[in-house]
């Protein structure tokens, strides 16, 4: 499936998706990808057909069930860059 | 460009405190010097508190540091900053990690705070420089440690 819109959640909708906001579009333009509309929000909007990718921490794993594991990126450490960069690539390179 | 960490952060928010008993308890510690300043209405301290009771601590974005923030709607008045270097841990979850810099944010709207949040992910990608704002002597160093070295 075809990744055109990712959308990075968490509890309030404002900070820690933020961050990971900004993250993903350094990395995705590393990794030379664009035209990727990426957005912030509170998890209550993960919901399937909302985005073609999801992005949370860990803590909130339990939240997305209705999300289907090829859709979803689930980070430990939410400020890792290095992490998001494997693991977003390995999306993209799925796709 | 001027740096937005300085221009949130006063140093009235910034502080250096022993430990607390619970998580709730530090965040209430942690949050009211910004409800004495003006920042945020005193019910952003439960909003923050129900929130993590509702989704768990899913501001505490990587090891030792928490950033703790609600909705605008729970009660935020400014866009602005606070910081609490806690002695003790806080144990959000009892298997940790443990957390010694809490950051408390207050955003009225869900992109007015964009360049501070980018200067706030840089510094906190640096695992050194959380260290160094866990352990500085005194709150004066906490309050230099994010204003002097934030990239503007």
């Amino acid at each position: 499936m075809a990744i055109n819109k990712i959308m990075c959640a968490c509890g309030s909708g404002l900070g820690s998706s933020l961050m990971v906001q900004m993250n993903i579009d350094d990395v995705l333009t590393e990794l030379g990808v664009s035209g990727v509309q990426v957005e912030h929000s509170t998890i209550s909007d993960v919901q399937p057909g909302a985005a073609d990718l999801f992005v949370i921490g860990r803590d909130l794993e339990a939240f997305v069930n209705g999300i289907p594991d090829e859709q979803k990126v689930v980070l430990v450490n939410i400020v890792d860059k290095d992490e998001l960069r494997g693991k977003l690539k390995e999306k993209f390179d799925a796709q | 460009m001027a740096n937005a960490i300085a221009s949130m952060l006063n140093r009235d928010n910034v502080m250096i405190w022993e430990g607390a008993d619970s998580w709730e308890e530090a965040v209430r510690v942690a949050v009211t010097p910004l409800v004495d300043h003006g920042d945020v209405e005193d019910c952003y301290i439960q909003g923050i508190i129900d929130n993590a009771a509702q989704y768990g601590p899913y501001f505490v974005i990587c090891p030792d540091l928490a950033l703790l923030h609600a909705r605008p709607e729970q009660g935020a008045i400014k866009t602005a900053l606070g910081v609490c270097v806690m002695r003790e841990p806080v144990f959000f979850k009892p298997e940790g990690p443990g957390v010694r810099v809490l950051v408390t944010l207050s955003a009225t709207d869900s992109n007015s705070h964009i360049e501070v949040m980018r200067q706030l992910a840089t510094m906190f990608g640096d695992p050194a420089k959380i260290e160094a704002i866990a352990t500085a002597a005194t709150a004066d160093e906490v309050y230099h440690l994010f204003v002097d070295d934030a990239q503007a």
